[in-house]
């Protein structure tokens, strides 16, 4: 067993020595990684409507050499690189749907130090960095024992709610041992757990036979405004962590028509899932009293939930991650993943998420990442793949 | 319409999704040995140049080796457009220093003249700088039929530019000085070039032996004067045009347009004089030709404007007579 340890850590040590040429080679194809995310973020791909992105990632892994690349039926894109023993296979995934629809203009700025435009950070450069993933091996000069599969999940995001990561894991006919999330944002983000979550819309609507002289009569802002406050006066334990996001309102159309629906997003998490159940409880029940209260339809609709999940900080696998960060100079920062990382964890996966480079204003049309950084973001995932297809990561 | 005309545009009028295989066209332009040099005239455009040279030196140069040169020739920018584009891998030149001898004329007809004489290929193609939806097809799309076709010498772009649609039928259109200012010309004098959907388009591809044959006007008129003279020396078979979706690009003003309307003019004026049509100018065409495009398929469509005029009232028996003139 002493041993056994002992030739991992030798293992690891070797592969870290071989980062700072890595990340050297990576200054020049890097231009891969950037073309592809250019051409498949220019491509809408809202969550639901991945199709063309997805073609394009297709025709990108043939391309790519990759073995029978495929569309699952919830347009999920695979394809696998067989590797020199193929005795288990490593999964490396991204998302490839995006928040922006396709009413926006999808043109990315590709400036000397930035690329600039909607969901570059999130996620066109992660899933381009997937795509790119054989030819990069092939120019580091990097062979995997394991099979490699790439998949592009789609419906990850909001009401997608991981339906395409889940449907793939559901349904995949090779055995796994262990699986990488990629996401464009941020560099040394660390995620191995996923975080209980619950994703949900309060829909209101004031009937047309409202009767405006009850007493406490409201449009639907009213009305919402009220929800809103006593949402707020929910008290929220500190431990174990719990937070609310009210994160979208969607009332009216005007200046001076009193508005008869409106619709209120939010998101709970919480380090324990019983919370959960006890705040989606209270807010059913927060509901239901403004509909009887107040002769309106309020309803509770929950678009979306993640059990709580993780693999231990001790796990080799995210030892290891540390590692590679720690050498290459990136400092670790914790984040519990509300998105794939929990799909797979949950079908019983070792599995981390790792963050490619810097970006700012992720979600805005002017969403940007850093061009500098992106090297090191690459050489963190190949060496990862390496170490988990040199048993490192076993636990 | 006319049958040649049909037949010309059935035959010369591509979309770039038939040249997707771009490792087919590679291995084509292999065997015929052709080599083929891609220029992009800047003046300015750090904005965009980035990604142009990043998206098609990547792809057609790395991915597939279907172009043998990349320049980027500069006008003398005063931003960052030929440190960006060096820093994605492109050869940049300054018009300026390249044929010295002959002097420096400031404009984008002597950046694209000049490129004759810096760049190597067989083929030369041309693309603007400040196409902000850059794509491969942008390049493989006008390239392919000089590729494929050897009596095809001049291709030019045409993009998706709907002016309307209605009951699945839309105009074909160009940009506004092509619809106000070019098509109404051509109709008159040259009708035949009227079958050129876009023919201000800044994206063409062209074989080295016609190009070095045909003069350049530096400024607005150059994209015009290629397509008078060729046509003048070829006739229409020499050219082919290639559909190449949408175009996103920066507006340009009214007043920019008058401009380069102006430009043109002068352009236009200057080979009716040379090619003896100026003369003709009273036995001018009355059909307008225009475009409609139904079911992928293109459609010129020829109406008769005739502009017929009334006499000054006052040769009118009937005016005189009432205003007590007679």
């Amino acid at each position: 067993m002493m041993l056994e340890t002992t030739s991992k850590e030798f293992d690891l040590g070797n592969l870290l020595q071989d980062l700072p040429t890595q990340i050297e080679k990576l200054k020049e194809a890097r231009k891969l990684v950037l073309t592809d995310a250019v051409l498949l973020g220019e491509v809408p791909s809202p969550t639901f409507n991945e199709e063309d992105r997805i073609r394009l990632t297709v025709d990108r892994f043939r391309e790519n050499g990759m073995e029978d690349p495929e569309i699952d039926e919830q347009g999920n894109a695979s394809a696998v690189l067989p590797g020199s023993e193929g005795r288990s296979s490593i999964l490396v995934m991204a998302h490839a749907d995006s928040v922006f629809d396709a009413t926006t203009q999808h043109v990315l700025n590709v400036g000397p130090d930035s690329i600039t435009g909607p969901g570059i950070a999130d996620n066109a450069i992660g899933l381009a960095t997937v795509v790119a993933l054989p030819k990069l091996l092939k120019i580091l000069g990097i062979t995997l024992k394991d099979d490699l599969i790439l998949l592009a999940n789609t419906k990850s995001l909001g009401r997608g709610n991981l339906e395409g990561a889940r449907y793939f894991l559901d349904t995949k006919q090779r055995p796994i041992s262990a699986g990488i999330c990629v996401e464009g944002a941020s560099q040394g983000r660390l995620s191995y757990a996923g975080l209980g979550t619950l994703r949900g819309e309060i829909r209101l609507e004031v009937p047309s036979n409202y009767d405006w002289n009850r007493f406490g009569s409201s449009g639907a802002v009213g009305h919402l405004t009220r929800i809103i406050n006593q949402l707020l006066e929910i008290p929220l334990p500190k431990e174990p962590k719990t937070k609310m996001v009210l994160g979208g309102l969607t009332c009216g159309t005007t200046y001076n028509k009193t508005p008869h629906r409106g619709c209120l997003r939010f998101e709970i998490t919480s380090e324990a899932d019983e919370v959960i159940a006890e705040l989606q409880q209270k807010v059913n029940d927060l509901c239901e009293q403004c509909s009887l209260e107040n002769g309106t339809t309020v309803k509770l609709e929950v678009v979306a939930t993640r059990p709580n999940c993780g693999i231990p900080f001790t796990h080799p696998l995210v030892k290891a991650t540390r590692s590679i960060m720690d050498e290459i100079g990136i400092t670790p920062q914790v984040i519990p993943s509300t998105g794939d990382l929990n799909v797979l964890i949950e079908a019983g996966y070792a599995g981390v998420t790792l963050g490619l480079t810097h970006a700012e204003n992720i979600g805005e049309e002017n969403e940007t990442i850093q061009l500098a950084p992106l090297q090191a973001g690459i050489a963190q995932l190949v060496t990862l793949l390496q170490a988990i297809d040199k048993g490192i990561c076993e636990s | 319409m006319t049958g040649d005309n049909q037949k010309w545009l059935e035959n010369n009028t591509f979309h770039h999704g038939e040249f997707w295989d771009i490792l087919d066209l590679v291995k084509e332009k292999e065997k015929k040995d052709l080599k083929i040099s891609l220029c992009i005239p800047t003046l300015n455009e750090e904005k965009t140049i980035g990604k142009e040279v990043l998206i098609l030196r990547s792809e057609l140069m790395e991915r597939y080796p279907l172009i043998d040169e990349f320049a980027v020739i500069d006008s003398g920018s005063n931003d960052k457009t030929l440190e960006v584009a060096e820093s994605y891998g492109a050869d940049t030149y300054l018009a300026s220093e390249i044929l010295p001898e002959v002097g420096d004329k400031r404009g984008k007809g002597e950046n694209l003249w000049k490129a004759i004489h810096q760049l190597k290929g067989d083929i030369i193609c041309y693309v603007d700088a400040d196409i902000s939806n850059i794509h491969p097809r942008f390049v493989y799309g006008l390239v392919a039929p000089l590729i494929k076709q050897a009596e095809v010498q001049y291709v030019k772009a045409f993009y998706d530019r709907p002016l309307n649609y209605s009951s699945g039928l839309r105009s074909s259109g160009g940009g506004r000085v092509t619809e106000i200012l070019i098509r109404p010309l051509f109709s008159l004098f040259y009708p035949e070039l009227t079958n050129i959907i876009q023919p201000l388009s800044g994206e063409y591809a062209a074989r080295r032996e016609v190009l070095e044959m045909i003069p350049f006007p530096i400024g607005y008129g150059v994209e015009t004067s290629h397509l008078l003279d060729l046509y003048e020396k070829f006739g229409l078979n020499a050219f082919a045009q290639t559909d190449l979706d949408r175009r996103v690009h920066r507006n340009q003003t009214t007043n920019a347009l008058g401009k380069m309307s102006f430009g043109i003019l002068q352009t236009f004026i200057n080979r009716l004089h040379s090619q003896g049509k100026i003369d003709r100018v009273p036995d001018v065409e009355t059909f307008y030709r225009r475009f409609e495009v139904e079911d992928g398929s293109y459609n010129q469509l020829v109406q008769e404007v005739v502009e017929e005029e009334r006499p000054p009232m006052i040769e009118i028996d009937g005016y005189r007579k009432r205003t007590g003139n007679s």
